[in-house]
């Protein structure tokens, strides 16, 4: 559905995007990962026409975007980072003119935004002016105004900024609602789990360079991150640690939290025998805590920083 | 781009504070200034009286009718008084000036020394004085040199006829001073203002206020450009199939539009409730409107295209605004500031809008003597667009 091929764009001295490479196929809802500043909006701006590459192809449902700009704003529909709303109209008032602007007969616009508007639960709140909505309400909102062309594909720029954990839940239920509908969803943020949750392939961004990109369990393989197994003892002596860390290479000491740390491969296999080693070391075991590999430990791995809100 | 128009008309209409701004205040302003100005445009140049305070130390029969005279000017009200009392109320500002005739006024007369006139009276007030120093000096002039002339005629027929009557000086007299009378020196005429009812003062208000209140609006337009960047529906504009430019041209259409109504609602208002004489070229009211809504408008639109931000966009056009309309003539009228002040009223869009006016309802001419007024006010708006077109071109449509 959308192949981006080798693309990099420099705004004055700041190259913002760098040999940009990544396919997304039709029907799947494709991460885009990374911190603030790191050419997630670049990339939005490009697939949308709107900022022109200075190298590479971009190829949208067999369209490449330096020749027909037009059909690709029509096949596409953009969920910006900002509310961008007239607040002194109201959700109906929003919807006609965001609609308006692709030529919709307004018989089909009008069934457009009833559909819409259902599917952002807020049919009863059409008439209300924006200013009066919550700002989750906006998000939905916001979200919605995007949709009444029908585009194939939806472009959602972090559109949880903000947002409590009930409207959070109701957006990712639109977004899942659009995907199982077949649209090709394309989804940037810099939360983890949002990213987790949804993305069937996610591509990791970092000044401007994919870092690494694919499945969660590709992405897992290509950062060689393992699972973490935190062990407490109940006598920590400098001997018995001594002793255990000397008969079992792979254990660390962390003199921080006073706790023995594991990495494993399968924390569901491993974890018997790894008590069994303690306890013939003559480690007695207070409290264990396991954490599997997620985004945030893969991230981490790759960038050496930490992704913060 | 009228779907634009109609989202920003809509907005516009949602926004009570903005209609307010637009037609509600500009009606009160030009209300409040038709009232202050009211008297500059009276055709016979007639004002309220002003008072003056009389005392009279002389008393006697040549005093009295000076006193007389005085009080049969229409612009003076006599009041008399004693002199004590008189310098304190022209002290405590309660009376511009205090007329004290002292004693022996008309043995000065008789004897032809200087007369013990005396004038007491509050600098700051220099318009009533003005006004009272002219109808002063006139009747003193012409009634002390009656009354001199007919003195030097008796002495000198006296002399002449010591033993006859009064009757053939006074013959003498009444000839001379009924040939006097009936000298007009010069004949006034007036040419400008004569034509229909108007008074200078209301169009100054009209003209003035409206053009004042027009910049104010349509800097608001011009400022959305920038709120509409800063909250991000700008860049969703962009999203859609819409081209850039109309974005930049539905503003400027909306703000022309706004200005056309605003304009056209003022005269309304001003021939429909302050009887306003609309027996004027309408050919040329009608581009008066047009050319000074677009000069308006673009330039509005301009000061928005210069400032980076909202809230400098604002500060920007309020100092620009407040500046062009002091010095153009949309607060004080043009002819009474220093002719340095007139000549840099050229600069402003107010100066030839409101000469624009004053051509029509106070000059009353023809079409063809407004156009260069006209062609001038058109010209600032095409300068200005282009100008804002290059501006917003850069700073406003370019992608982060």
């Amino acid at each position: 559905m959308i192949t981006v091929r080798s693309v990099s764009k420099t705004f004055g001295n700041i190259k913002a995007l760098d040999e940009v490479t990544f396919n997304i196929k039709k029907g799947e809802i494709f991460g885009i990962l990374g911190p603030n500043g790191a050419g997630k909006s670049t990339i939005v701006n490009i697939l949308n026409t709107l900022v022109r590459p200075d190298k590479g192809d971009v190829i949208i449902d067999g369209v490449n975007i330096k020749n027909d700009g037009e059909t690709i704003k029509m096949i596409m529909g953009v969920v910006p980072q900002e509310i961008s709303l007239y607040e002194e109209l109201s959700a109906y008032e929003n919807m006609m003119f965001w609609g308006g602007l692709y030529d919709i007969p307004k018989q089909k616009l009008n069934k457009y935004i009833q559909k819409t508007l259902e599917i952002v639960d807020l049919v009863n709140r059409k008439d209300d002016r924006i200013k009066t909505f919550s700002g989750g309400m906006k998000r939905r909102i916001n979200i919605a105004c995007s949709l009444l062309h029908n585009p194939k594909i939806l472009v959602l720029d972090e559109p949880t900024v903000g947002v409590d954990p009930q409207n959070r839940n109701h957006i990712f239920e639109v977004i899942e609602r659009l995907n199982e509908e077949g649209m090709t969803i394309i989804y940037t943020t810099h939360y983890m789990e949002e990213a987790e949750r949804f993305c069937d392939n996610i591509s990791i961004i970092d000044v401007g360079r994919i870092i690494a990109q694919g499945t969660l369990k590709e992405l897992r393989q290509i950062s060689d991150v393992k699972d973490l197994l935190t062990i407490k003892l109940a006598d920590s002596n400098s001997a018995l640690i001594s002793r255990i860390t000397s008969e079992n290479p792979l254990f660390r000491f962390d003199s921080t939290s006073g706790s023995l740390k594991v990495e494993c491969g399968n924390i569901g296999n491993d974890t018997s025998i790894i008590i069994n080693q303690i306890q013939n070391s003559g480690g007695v075991i207070e409290r264990i805590n396991s954490q599997g590999t997620n985004l945030e430990s893969i991230y981490l791995k790759l960038t050496g920083k930490e992704l913060r809100d | 781009m009228f779907r634009l128009f109609k989202k920003d008309l809509t907005l516009f209409l949602h926004d009570q504070r903005s209609v307010i701004l637009t037609f509600i205040l500009p009606v009160i302003l030009i209300t409040l200034f038709a009232f202050a100005y009211g008297s500059i445009g009276h055709f016979d140049g007639r004002s309220e009286p002003v008072s003056l305070l009389v005392t009279d130390l002389d008393k006697t029969i040549t005093s009295e009718a000076i006193i007389h005279k005085i009080d049969s000017v229409e612009d003076i009200e006599i009041i008399v008084s004693d002199p004590v009392k008189s310098k304190d109320l022209v002290i405590k500002g309660e009376y511009a000036c205090a007329l004290i005739i002292h004693k022996g006024f008309q043995d000065s007369l008789e004897y032809g020394s200087a007369m013990p006139v005396e004038l007491v009276y509050d600098r700051s007030r220099e318009m009533e004085i003005g006004i009272l120093q002219q109808n002063l000096i006139s009747i003193l002039i012409s009634s002390t040199s009656e009354i001199i002339i007919k003195k030097r005629i008796e002495n000198y027929m006296n002399e002449l006829f010591p033993d006859d009557e009064n009757e053939i000086s006074d013959d003498i007299f009444g000839t001379v001073i009924k040939n006097d009378r009936n000298k007009q020196v010069i004949k006034w005429t007036p040419v400008v203002g004569e034509k229909n009812d108007t008074k200078l003062g209301l169009i100054q208000a009209v003209a003035g206020t409206a053009i004042l209140m027009l910049l104010f609006s349509v800097a608001g337009v011009g400022t959305s450009i920038l709120e509409e960047k800063e909250n991000g529906t700008i860049n969703r504009l962009l999203y859609s199939p819409l081209k850039g430019s109309a974005i930049l041209y539905s503003k400027m259409l909306f703000a022309f539009f706004i200005s056309i109504l605003q304009l056209t609602a003022m005269f309304l208002f001003a021939w429909l409730i302050l009887n306003m004489d609309m027996s004027v070229s309408i050919p040329g009211l009608i581009l008066m409107i047009i050319a000074t809504s677009f000069a308006v408008s673009s330039l509005g639109i301009f000061l928005a295209a210069v400032a980076k931000t909202r809230q400098q966009a604002h500060n920007l056009s309020t100092i620009i605004i407040l500046v062009m309309s002091a010095i153009g003539g949309s607060m004080i009228p043009l002819f009474i500031m220093p002719p340095i002040l007139q000549k840099i009223a050229l600069l402003s869009v107010n100066y030839w809008g409101i000469q624009g006016f004053y051509d029509l309802f106070w000059r009353v001419l023809p079409l063809k003597e407004i156009l260069p007024k006209i062609l001038i006010l058109m010209s600032i708006g095409i300068i200005t667009t282009l100008a804002s077109i290059r501006l917003f071109k850069k700073r406003i449509m370019k992608m982060q």
